[in-house]
This record gives C-alpha cells, sequence and structure tokens, in this order.
C-alpha cells in the first residue's frame, strides 16, 4: 500500500470520531469554561444578548455563597445525598437478598420493581406532590386510617416535613437502580463459598458480612459512586414536587442556582453556585475513573 | 433411620424453606405495593374529576364515580405536546446513535493517542450536572438563535445518553472478534463496508439499548426544556406537566391524565423490551 492510501486511511479513522468530538467540545467543554467565566462577570438581563459582560472578580462568590439560602442549599445538598444513598442502599439490599430467595413470581416482580425508575423524574415529582397533599392527600389518608396522627400532616407546607417528603422521593426513585445492580452482584457470589462458610458454623449474619459483602464489594463502590454523582445534582424531582419551598426550605445547589439564573436573571451568580457543583463533580471524577478503569483499559490492541 | 423419622427429617427441613418463601413472597408484593401504588393513583386520579382531587374531605384509594373528561380535554388540547415529546426523544435518540456509534467503533478498531483521555473526558461528562449545561447552553443558545428549536432541545438532551452510548457501545465493540472484520478488509470491504456490513449488525442488541435510553432520556428531559423554551413555539409533555401543577393552578385530573401519557413509553418499553433495558442499567446508566 503506498503512502498516499495509508495517509487517507487515518484520516478516515477520524472521520468516524469527529462527530463525537465536536460533540462533547459543544456540549461539555464550553459549557463548563463558559460557566467559570461566567462566574466572574457581571451578568444581567441586558447582557444576555453578549456573550460577555463586565468583569466582576470575585463579587458573584462572595455575594451568592454569603448568601444564607445558597449556603443552606449546598449543607442541605450533601445531608440529602447521603441519607438518600444510606436508605436506597439499605432498602435495595434487603430487595436485593429478598429477590434472591425463591418464591413464585419472583421473576415478574423483579421486572415490575424496575418501573418507578423508568418514570420522567419530573412526573415522579408531581405524583408525589399529589400523594402527599395537605387535604386528600394519599400518604395523610393511610397515616389518619391508620390511626397513626390525628390531624392530616403538613408535608409540602411545613418546612421540616417538606425537606424528608423530597428525601422519601428520591429515595423511592433510587431502590430499584439499587436493587437490580446489588441483585446481579448477589448471583455472582459462588454458592460453593456460602456452603463452606455454612459447613463451617457461619451462621447468616456471618455468611452475609464475612462472605457476601466482601465479595460484592466492587459493585456497591461502583453504586455509591453513580449514586452521589447524580444525587448531588437532582432538580426535576424537588422542582415537581416543591419548587424548593416552602421558604427555600427544599433548595439544592442545582434548583437554587436554577432560581439565580433563570428566575433572578443573574446568569453571573447562577454560574458562581454552579461552580460548587463542578467541584463536587471533578472531586468525585478520578474516583469514578477510578472505578471504571477496566473500561479504559480495553485499549485497541 | 426408619421411614418415619426420615419423614420427619425432610418435613423439618421443608417446613422453613416454605415459611421462608411466604415470608419473602409477603416482602415482595408489599414492597411492589410501595413502588408501584403512586402510578396505580396516577391512572385512578385521571379518571376522576377535579373536586374530587383537590380539596377534597377525604383521599379514595377506589373511587365510585369516573368520568372521561380529563383525557378528553388532554386529547383536544395536548395532543401536540405528546407530539413534541415524541419528536425530541425520537431526535433525541437519532442524534445520539449518529454520534456514537461511529465513535465507539473508532474507538474500539483504532489506536488514537487520545484515546484513554477521550474515554476519561466521557466519563467526566457523565457526571457533569445538567444545570450547569444548561445555564451556559442557555446563553450560547441565545446567540446562536438556537432556543425554542427542536434542533437546539435535540442537542441538549442528548447530552444525557451520548457519553454513556460512546462507552456502553465501545465496551461491546471490544467483545466482537477481530477475525471477522480483518477478514471482511481482507475481502476487499473498505473501512466504511467493513463498520456497516459486519461492525453494525453484530452489534444490534447494544445499539438498541443505547436508542432506548437515549429516547427515554429525550422523552423524560424536563431541566433542558424548562430553561431553553418559552412555550411559544413547541412544548413536551413535562413542560405542560410542571404549568398545569404550576403556581396559579392545581388541575390535578388533567394533570394525571397527561402523567398517563408522559408515563405510556416507558410502560410499554418495558414490556416490549426489558432485557435492553435492563442490560443498560447493569452497565451503570442513570439519568440525570
Amino acid at each position: 500500500m503506498n503512502q498516499g492510501a495509508a495517509r487517507l486511511r487515518g484520516v478516515a479513522r477520524w472521520v468516524f470520531l469527529l462527530p463525537a468530538i465536536g460533540y462533547v467540545l459543544f456540549a461539555f467543554a464550553v459549557p463548563v469554561i463558559y460557566n467559570v467565566v461566567l462566574s466572574f462577570e457581571q451578568t444581567s438581563p441586558a447582557t444576555i444578548a453578549h456573550l460577555t459582560a463586565p468583569f466582576a472578580g470575585l463579587s458573584n462568590y462572595t455575594t451568592t455563597l454569603k448568601d444564607p439560602i445558597a449556603d443552606s442549599a449546598i449543607v442541605r445538598t450533601f445531608s440529602f445525598t447521603v441519607l438518600s444513598l444510606l436508605f436506597q442502599f439499605l432498602i435495595g439490599f434487603a430487595l436485593a437478598l429478598l429477590f434472591s430467595l425463591r418464591f413464585p413470581l419472583r421473576t415478574l416482580a423483579r421486572s415490575l420493581i424496575l418501573v418507578p425508575w423508568l418514570l420522567p423524574l419530573l412526573v415522579t415529582g408531581v405524583i408525589f406532590k399529589f400523594l402527599f397533599q395537605l387535604q386528600a392527600g394519599a400518604v395523610n389518608q393511610v397515616l389518619l386510617d391508620l390511626h397513626l396522627v390525628h390531624q392530616p400532616v403538613g408535608f409540602e407546607v411545613d418546612p421540616g416535613w417538606a425537606y424528608l417528603t423530597v428525601l422519601i422521593t428520591n429515595i423511592w426513585i433510587g431502590v430499584p437502580f439499587f436493587t437490580v445492580l446489588l441483585y446481579s452482584a448477589l448471583q455472582d457470589v459462588p454458592p460453593e463459598l456460602m456452603e463452606a462458610a455454612r459447613i463451617d458454623g457461619a451462621g447468616p449474619w456471618q455468611r452475609l458480612v464475612r462472605v457476601t459483602l466482601p465479595v460484592i464489594r466492587p459493585v456497591v463502590e461502583v453504586v455509591f459512586v453513580l449514586g452521589f454523582v447524580f444525587t448531588v445534582k437532582v432538580f426535576d424531582v424537588v422542582i415537581g414536587l416543591t419548587g424548593g419551598g416552602p421558604a427555600n426550605s427544599t433548595q439544592l445547589i442545582a434548583t437554587w442556582a436554577y432560581n439565580l439564573s433563570f428566575q433572578e436573571f443573574d446568569y453571573g451568580a447562577g454560574a458562581a453556585l454552579n461552580t460548587v457543583l463542578l467541584l463536587i463533580a471533578f472531586v468525585a471524577a478520578p474516583l469514578y475513573i477510578w472505578l471504571n478503569r477496566a473500561s479504559l483499559r480495553g485499549d485497541a490492541r | 433411620m426408619s421411614a418415619a423419622t426420615r419423614r420427619r427429617r425432610i418435613g423439618l427441613g421443608l417446613r422453613p424453606r416454605r415459611l421462608a418463601a411466604t415470608c419473602a413472597s409477603l416482602g415482595a408484593l408489599t414492597a411492589l405495593v410501595v413502588l408501584l401504588f403512586p402510578l396505580y393513583a396516577v391512572i385512578v386520579a385521571s379518571f376522576e374529576t377535579n373536586s374530587q382531587l383537590f380539596g377534597a374531605s377525604r383521599y379514595s384509594f377506589f373511587p365510585s364515580r369516573f368520568t372521561l373528561s380529563n383525557y378528553r380535554v388532554v386529547l383536544s388540547e395536548q395532543g401536540g405536546h405528546v407530539v413534541s415529546s415524541l419528536i425530541v426523544a425520537l431526535g433525541t435518540a437519532a442524534l445520539t446513535l449518529a454520534i456514537a456509534v461511529p465513535a465507539a467503533h473508532a474507538l474500539a478498531r483504532y489506536r488514537f493517542r487520545v484515546t484513554a483521555l477521550l474515554a476519561g473526558s466521557l466519563l467526566v461528562a457523565q457526571i457533569l450536572p445538567s444545570i450547569v449545561i444548561a445555564n451556559s447552553l442557555f446563553l450560547v443558545y441565545h446567540r446562536l438563535h438556537l432556543l425554542n428549536s427542536y434542533l437546539g432541545l435535540i442537542i441538549a438532551d442528548a447530552s444525557y445518553a451520548v457519553p454513556f452510548g460512546i462507552l456502553v457501545l465501545r465496551a461491546f465493540m471490544l467483545g466482537l472478534p477481530r477475525d471477522v472484520i480483518a477478514a471482511a478488509r481482507v475481502d476487499g470491504a473498505t473501512e466504511w463496508q467493513a463498520f456497516s456490513r459486519v461492525v453494525l449488525p453484530m452489534s444490534r442488541s447494544a445499539i438498541i439499548t443505547v436508542a432506548l435510553f437515549a429516547f427515554l432520556n429525550g422523552w423524560g428531559d424536563f431541566i433542558f426544556a424548562l430553561t431553553m423554551l418559552n412555550g411559544n413555539t413547541f412544548e413536551p409533555v413535562t413542560l405542560s406537566i410542571y404549568t398545569y401543577i404550576g403556581e396559579f393552578s392545581q388541575n390535578w385530573g388533567e394533570a394525571m391524565a397527561l402523567a398517563v401519557f408522559a408515563v405510556l413509553p416507558a410502560a410499554m418499553l418495558l414490556i416490549a423490551a426489558q432485557r435492553y433495558i435492563a442490560a443498560g442499567l447493569t452497565v451503570g446508566s442513570v439519568k440525570g
């Protein structure tokens, strides 16, 4: 083969890759860089017409991050993420163990469990807003019928309850994901290992802690990291359920950044708060890449 | 060992197992009721009047009166929004495949100096918060006149699925037998023919998985629709539901009928293509 043909083939290879490179630059690299630029600019509705605005130094950061609403949104995002993951894991793991047992219709049950995960997140938020209504809400009706409460609970109007309501909804959304991944990990635990532990006299709890958990640990790590990066940026559920209220009691970083940019038209302030989200993402990124190292190592031979 | 003791042993061996199976069934049933009740509630509510749903004295689990009026209103007023959602979802799937399939092929088959860098940045792209992308793209789109356009929304919506798609397809294509592709090249096929006639057909199942996820992402997207559309040109279903239950209205009956439409594709895909969805889930895809 002559040199020209070889070069042509080299070009052809890049043609396959070019749309992806163009897309990654336009939809990811540009927005990230532009977000950082914006966060140092004095933006206003008038500056939308241009891509740049006057330099503002650190003022977006100082004003935004000094704001108590933003501060509590940041703290709340972390507590929300930790509590979501904790309960998603506990419930998901319990269900995964349950589905590993033999019982009638377990295949059907396993596929039905996916349903909540497939709903558009905004729709889930709206559905739960309906279920948690003060008057004629299904959840309140159950609590009243069981005589657990005497008055309907203000799930959406009481700031403390609103946070819990969004949290419960988010746990509900994530449980299928945890269940399915942990279930498939459980299927990979060698039965011989369990049998050996049983013969050695290990009880069910010991087998769980000493055999099952160490074997499925890699999957647990992946599920937690994935769960973390996707819970930190929760948006749709909050907007659909509470809109961040009442009295900003359910604002998370993403919803408050949206509010700054798209309700108050202060794109620079929104970008400054977004930078906090970006920092969290970039701190999690090396861990995420490390957990996915197998997919990177699969280099073309 | 006498027959009687043996029977008792078997009996003792079986009884706890049957008890465990019963408990497991009950546990699974409880979990399913909790996980699926919201769906039941939506379907039932979509057949009720607004006065039954909002401000009523109690929630009725089995309402006695049903109406079709919500569906009548939704079908006459919201049909266009369902079509818009379909266009966005199909467009997102098409764009995702057009970008991800060739790229995955190149990354699986050829050695580039940038392969590791690109794969790494795709992983990072996967975890970037959508609100960051939305905030920047809104201003960029404003300049490019892409706000309120299908193209602009589809490009933004594909940001969920493109990184996922490339990584999943590449992993799948790395597993394809290289001899078959090499044989096609020896037989005189061009690079393009080897890709379109050999790699594409063999990657069918992975392509379907990626297309399904891209479709569901486009269908379910809310944040990009909320930030990039003002509702004057077109509006996907998620945005319509949000406006139904916005600050100024509490029209639950119609919102719930519309929610049924919003849920339909997911439910149908789950029935029709469950193995592809389960496959996508286990390779680590989450919406965001």
